[in-house]
C-alpha cells in the first residue's frame, strides 16, 4: 500500500516525460539479473537499535526530510477531515467515522473465527485458495513451494508490509527466487538494501539526490540528481518487462471483507493493479487483522484510511479482488498469524489488531520526525511499531525502539480506529524493565522517592549542599561544574546540563513556605470577593514542591485571590508518574496508593470540593494512569476509590476556565504593558490527554486582555518526556531547540505553559541558549499582575 | 430521473482535485467530439475493452468515432495495449464524494485498457452518479456476490495515477495511466 498527498500549491506537480514511456517495451537488460547479484548477500539482518539510532542521528537529511513533511501533513489532514464535515455533516467528521471503524473492527476481532471461516468459504466459492500460515515461516515456505512446484524463479511485488514482516524477499532470494518491489519507494529500497522507513512513504528519509545514485546505479545509465519526474519515469521502464515476464505477483491487502470474501487493496501508482492482473499466480499476504465484516465497513475504512495517512480524500486505485482475477489464473491468499493470536488473547493488545497501517502515529510522533523509522521501530514504525514488534519479532527487538517514546500522546488523538498507543507503548516498556531491569540510577532515584521521608530528606541535604555547582542560582549549569566536572561519576550530570541546565533544589521548599505565609495566604484571600464559595485542595505536585515553590505560591495566590479556601496537605508526596511511566511498576505502584489515601483523607478532613493540581501531568496520572493501572493489576477496592477521587480532581487551567471564568469572579489585576508578548506552550498533557486548547488562551484574555502570539506548533512535544530527555539527550534537544525557535518567532518577551515539567526543560534550554524570554506557569504570569 | 447539478459540481471539484479530467455531454455524439478533439487522440489510435462495439450503449460510440477517422483497435494483450496512447472503457457507477469511478471487468484484455493506456477515457451514465460511497458499497456487495455475474476485480478510481515517494513532489502518471478523462452522458439512451 502506498499513499500518497494530494495535489496542492507546495508539491511541484511535474509532468513524466513520455519518451521514457515509450521506449516501455523496450527494456533495459536484465534488471532482475542485476536485482539478484545485488542481493546475494542481502543486509535483511537488523543492526542493532544503537547503530539503527546513530545512524539516524547522524544522517542530517532526515530530520529536514521528515520535518518538512509533518506540519503540512498536519494541516492538511485536518482539512481534509474538516471538508468532509462541512460537506456531508457531523456523522463524517473524524470523530465520527473513527468511532465507526473502531466499532466495526472491534467486532472483527471479538467475531474472528466467524469471520474467517465465512471469508475463506466465500473467496473459495469464488475460486481462491486460502492458507493459514501460524508463522511467518510457514507463510514463507508456502509462497516459495509455490514458486518451486511452478518452476517460478521471478516475483513481482506490490507495497505489502506483512512480506516486510515474514521478510520473505530475502527468504525466496536465498532459494534463487528474485522478487522485485514495484512500488516505486519501496523499489528504491530494496535497492538500496534497505527496509521502508515508513508503512505508507518507504522512503521519506532519502533525499532526490540519494534517489538518482540510487537509480543510476541500478540501471546502468546516468539518471537526473535534480529531476524527481525523471527519476519516477525510470520506474515505468524499467518494470514494464517485470510485469510481463514475472510468474507470479504478490500483493498485501488492506482489509479482507468476509461478506463476500473479497481482498480490498488501495495504491497509488497503479503497480498493484499490474502486479494482480499481469502474472498467472496472485498471492495475497496478509494478517488476519485485516478481516472486517462488510462493504459497509470498508467503505468506513476508505474514507479514513487516506485521509489519516497523506491527506488524500482517496487513494487513486482501491481495487476490490473476489477470486481469481481471471478463471485461468491462479489466487492464492496467505493468512498470516505470527503473534496475533496471542495479542488476540491479551485484553488490552487486542486493540492493536485494528490498526489499518495508516502510519498517522508516525507521521504525527515528535521523536520519529527526528530519528525516523528505522530507528523508532523494527519491521513496523511508528508508535504501532513500538506496540506489534514484541508479537511479531520478540521482546528484545523492541527494547531499544520503545524507549524513544516521549509519552506524549499525541499519536492518540490521531488514530483512525482509537487504539491507546501511549498506554499499550507504557506496558511494552514495564515488559522491557521486568525483563531487563532498571538503570541503577533510575533504581535509586525511584526507590528513594516511594519513600517520601526520605525524598524529602534527601531534597534538603542536596539543596544546602548544591551550592558548587549552583553558585547560588535557580539552575545547574554545565559550566560551573569546573574541574569537578573531569570526575567520571559526575561526567553525565555535567553532559545532562550542557544543552538544558538542570534545575536547583530550593532552599524552602513549597511544603515550608506554605506553613509559614498560611497567614498572608488567608488574607489575600479575604480581600477579594467570596463569590467562590469553596474548599480546594492543593497538590501540588513534587516539581513544584521541591523545584519550584514560587510556582506553587502563584497558585495558591489566584485561587485565594478568587475567593477559595486554600488547603496544603502536608503529607503529599510524588504521584509516581516518572516511575509509571518508566516502566517500573512496583515503586509507581507505591506512590499511586499513598497519593490516593494522602488525598482521600485530605478531602475529607477539610471537606474539599475539589483536588486541584496546576501539574497537567499529575492530574492525567490522577484520573487516567492510576484507572488502568489498578484494572491491570485487579485491585478493584483501589480502582473504585480512585475513580472516586478522579470525580473531584482538576487541573488549574481547567478550574480556571471552567468553575472562576463562569463565577464572575473580578481578580484585582492589572494589564500586562504593551511590550509583553506573550506566547504558550501546549503541554502534552493539556492538549492530548485533558483536550485543552483554547483554555489558557481565554483565560489569557478575559483576566488579562491579553491575546497569544500563537507559535507555530504550539502543541508539539518540547521533548520534555520524563526520563527520555535523560536516556536521549540528542532527541530531546533537538525537540527542545524546535519549540524554542518557534516561541523565538513570534517575538515573545515571556512563554507561558501550565505543566512543570515542560516548564522545566524549557527554562533549561533558554537558560542555556541565553535568550531573553522568560518562561512560566500560567499561575505565575496572572499572580505576577494581581494587585 | 432527476439529475442534481450539485453533485456534478461535486464530482467535477473531487475530480480534478486528483487531477482527472471531468466532461458532462448531452448525447454519445458530444462525447464522441471530446474523445476525438482530445490531445490524446493526435494519432487517431484508440483501444477499447474486446466487443465494446456490442455493449449497450456505448458501443454505438464506436461507429461515431470511426467516422472521423480514429481507428478502434479491440485489446488483444497486455503488451500490445502497454503505453498505447489513448483506451476507452465504462464505468458500472461514478461517486461524487471522492470523484471516483467504479471499473468492473472481468477480462484481462478488458481490465488492461484502464491500466496500460497513457490517457484512459471513462464513460458514466449521468444516472449511475452517486452521491457518497456507501452507494459503492451497496453496489460492491452485489457486484461480488456468488454467480454467474460475479465481478472478480473491481476498481474505484480517482484521478490518473501517481506518486509522491520521492521527497513528497507529487508526480502523476507512474505505473498506471498518465491521464484519466470521465464523460458523462447525460441522455445516453438516444442512440444515434
Amino acid at each position: 500500500m502506498t499513499l500518497q498527498d494530494q495535489p496542492s500549491a507546495q508539491h511541484q506537480i511535474a509532468e513524466e516525460r513520455t519518451e521514457a514511456a515509450q521506449v516501455a517495451l523496450v527494456g533495459t537488460g536484465s534488471l532482475q539479473q542485476r536485482l539478484s547479484e545485488e542481493t546475494a548477500n542481502p543486509t535483511h539482518e537488523q543492526q542493532p537499535f544503537e547503530e539503527r539510532l546513530h545512524h539516524a542521528l547522524e544522517d542530517e537529511n532526515l530530520p529536514r526530510a521528515l520535518g518538512r513533511f509533518a506540519p503540512s501533513w498536519r494541516e492538511s489532514r485536518q482539512n481534509v477531515f474538516a471538508v468532509e464535515e462541512n460537506d456531508y455533516g457531523s456523522e463524517y467528521s473524524f470523530p465520527s467515522l473513527r468511532s465507526r471503524l473502531r466499532t466495526a473492527k472491534d467486532y472483527a476481532i471479538e467475531h474472528q473465527p466467524e469471520l474467517v471461516a465465512q471469508f475463506k468459504r466465500q473467496a473459495e466459492a469464488a475460486g481462491a485458495i486460502v492458507y493459514e500460515a501460524r508463522t511467518a515461516e510457514e507463510a514463507n515456505r508456502y509462497i516459495y513451494e509455490l514458486c518451486h512446484r511452478k518452476g517460478i524463479d521471478l516475483v513481482v511485488k506490490s507495497k505489502t508490509m506483512a512480506s516486510e514482516e515474514t521478510e520473505l524477499n530475502a527468504y525466496l532470494e536465498e532459494r534463487g527466487i528474485t522478487a522485485v518491489e514495484t512500488d516505486l519507494g519501496e523499489w528504491v529500497a530494496q535497492l538500496n538494501h534497505e527496509r521502508p522507513s515508513h508503512m505508507v512513504m518507504p522512503i521519506i528519509h532519502k533525499t532526490r539526490q540519494q534517489v538518482g545514485t540510487i537509480l543510476t546505479n541500478a540501471t546502468g545509465r546516468e539518471i537526473s540528481r535534480e529531476d524527481v519526474a525523471e527519476q519516477v519515469s525510470v520506474i515505468r521502464v524499467e518494470h514494464r518487462k517485470s510485469f510481463l515476464s514475472a510468474g507470479m505477483g504478490i500483493s498485501g491487502a488492506n482489509a479482507l471483507i468476509a461478506e463476500n470474501g473479497t481482498v480490498m487493496m488501495m495504491t497509488n501508482e497503479g503497480n498493484g493493479r499490474l502486479v494482480t492482473s499481469l502474472p498467472p499466480v496472485h498471492v495475497v499476504m496478509a494478517g488476519y487483522d485485516k478481516l472486517i465484516g462488510t462493504f459497509a465497513d470498508a467503505m468506513t475504512q476508505v474514507r479514513l484510511l487516506a485521509r489519516s495517512a497523506t491527506a488524500q480524500p482517496i487513494t487513486s486505485y482501491n481495487t476490490f479482488l473476489t477470486g481469481p482475477a481471471t478463471p485461468d489464473k491462479e489466487m492464492h491468499i496467505v493468512l498470516i498469524d505470527n503473534g496475533r493470536s496471542e495479542m488476540r488473547a491479551d485484553p488490552r493488545f487486542k486493540d492493536a489488531l485494528r490498526c489499518i497501517r495508516c502510519a498517522a502515529c508516525a507521521n504525527i510522533c515528535p521523536p520519529y520526525q527526528q530519528v525516523g523509522g528505522h530507528a523508532f521501530g523494527y519491521i513496523y514504525s511508528g508508535a504501532i511499531g513500538l506496540v506489534v514488534t514484541p508479537f511479531h519479532h520478540g521482546l528484545e527487538a523492541d527494547a531499544g525502539p520503545q524507549s524513544l517514546c516521549v509519552s506524549c500522546n499525541a499519536c492518540e488523538t490521531v488514530c483512525p480506529v482509537e487504539i491507546p498507543l501511549p498506554s499499550l507503548i507504557l506496558d511494552v516498556r514495564r515488559r522491557v524493565v521486568e525483563k531487563k531491569g532498571l538503570h541503577w540510577i533510575k533504581k535509586i532515584v525511584f526507590w528513594l522517592m516511594a519513600h517520601p521521608r526520605l525524598f524529602g530528606v534527601f531534597t534538603r541535604l542536596t539543596s544546602m549542599g548544591q551550592w558548587p555547582i549552583t553558585h547560588g542560582s535557580q539552575y545547574i549549569r554545565a559550566r560551573n561544574f569546573g574541574l569537578l566536572g573531569k570526575l567520571p561519576f559526575v561526567k553525565p550530570l555535567v553532559s545532562l546540563a550542557s544543552w538544558r541546565s538542570l534545575p536547583a533544589f530550593a532552599p524552602t521548599p513549597l511544603r515550608d513556605r506554605v506553613k509559614k505565609h498560611e497567614i498572608s495566604y488567608s488574607l489575600k484571600g479575604e480581600t477579594s470577593s467570596r463569590s467562590l464559595n469553596l474548599t480546594v485542595c492543593y497538590f501540588a505536585g513534587c516539581m513544584t514542591d521541591r523545584l519550584y515553590p514560587e510556582m506553587g505560591e502563584a497558585v495558591i495566590n489566584i485561587l485565594e485571590a478568587a475567593g477559595a479556601r486554600v488547603v496544603f496537605p502536608q503529607q503529599q508526596s510524588c504521584c509516581g508518574l516518572i516511575a509509571l511511566n518508566s516502566g517500573d511498576r512496583r515503586d509507581g505502584l507505591t506512590m499511586a496508593k499513598q497519593t490516593i489515601t494522602m488525598l482521600e483523607q485530605a478531602l475529607e478532613k477539610n471537606r474539599a470540593d475539589y483536588i486541584l493540581s496546576a501539574s497537567t501531568s499529575c492530574v492525567v496520572t490522577i484520573v487516567q494512569d492510576y484507572l488502568k493501572l489498578f484494572e491491570d493489576m485487579h485491585e478493584e477496592g483501589w480502582l473504585k476509590r480512585t475513580q472516586a477521587l478522579a470525580e473531584k480532581v482538576v487541573d488549574f487551567t481547567g478550574f480556571m476556565r471552567r468553575v472562576v471564568l463562569p463565577g464572575n469572579v473580578a481578580l484585582p489585576v492589572r494589564q500586562p504593558g504593551s511590550d509583553t508578548v506573550i506566547t504558550y506552550h501546549d503541554s502534552c498533557q493539556s492538549c492530548n490527554c485533558l483536550g485543552l486548547r483554547s483554555e489558557a488562551r481565554d483565560i489569557l484574555q478575559q483576566v488579562l486582555n491579553v491575546e497569544v502570539h500563537e507559535m507555530p506548533q504550539s502543541d508539539v512535544c518540547c521533548g520534555f518526556g520524563g526520563s527520555t530527555s535523560i536516556e536521549h539527550q540528542a532527541v530531546a534537544e533537538r525537540l527542545l531547540k524546535n519549540k524554542l525557535k518557534n516561541a523565538e518567532s513570534t517575538g515573545a518577551t515571556i512563554l507561558v505553559s501550565d505543566n512543570p515539567g515542560c516548564l522545566m526543560h524549557l527554562r533549561g534550554g533558554v537558560d542555556v541558549s541565553g535568550r531573553p524570554i522568560q518562561v512560566m506557569h500560567l499561575a505565575q504570569l496572572l499572580a505576577e499582575h494581581l494587585q | 430521473m432527476m439529475i442534481s447539478q450539485d453533485l456534478f459540481a461535486r464530482f467535477q471539484q473531487r475530480l480534478t482535485a486528483a487531477g482527472g479530467e471531468y466532461h458532462l455531454v448531452e448525447k454519445l455524439e458530444d462525447a464522441a467530439d471530446v474523445i476525438v478533439t482530445h490531445s490524446a487522440l493526435e494519432e487517431q489510435r484508440l483501444v477499447v475493452p474486446p466487443k465494446f462495439s456490442e455493449r449497450y450503449p456505448w458501443g454505438a460510440l464506436l461507429p461515431l468515432l470511426e467516422a472521423k477517422n480514429i481507428r478502434i483497435e479491440e485489446a488483444q494483450s497486455s503488451a500490445s495495449v502497454a503505453d498505447a496512447p489513448a483506451g476507452l472503457s465504462h464505468a458500472e457507477l461514478a461517486v461524487a464524494e471522492t470523484g471516483s469511478v467504479l471499473l468492473a471487468e472481468n477480462s484481462l484484455e478488458a481490465r488492461v485498457v484502464s491500466m496500460l493506456t497513457l490517457t484512459h477515457f471513462v464513460l458514466v451514465r449521468a444516472d449511475d452518479l452517486a452521491a457518497v460511497l456507501d452507494t459503492v458499497g451497496e453496489r460492491l456487495q452485489q457486484l461480488t456476490r456468488v454467480g454467474p455475474d460475479q465481478r472478480h476485480y473491481i476498481s474505484l478510481v480517482t484521478g490518473p495515477s501517481r506518486t509522491a515517494d520521492i521527497e513528497r513532489t507529487l508526480t502523476i502518471g507512474v505505473q498506471g495511466p498518465k491521464a484519466l478523462c470521465v464523460l458523462f452522458v447525460k441522455d445516453w439512451k438516444a442512440q444515434p
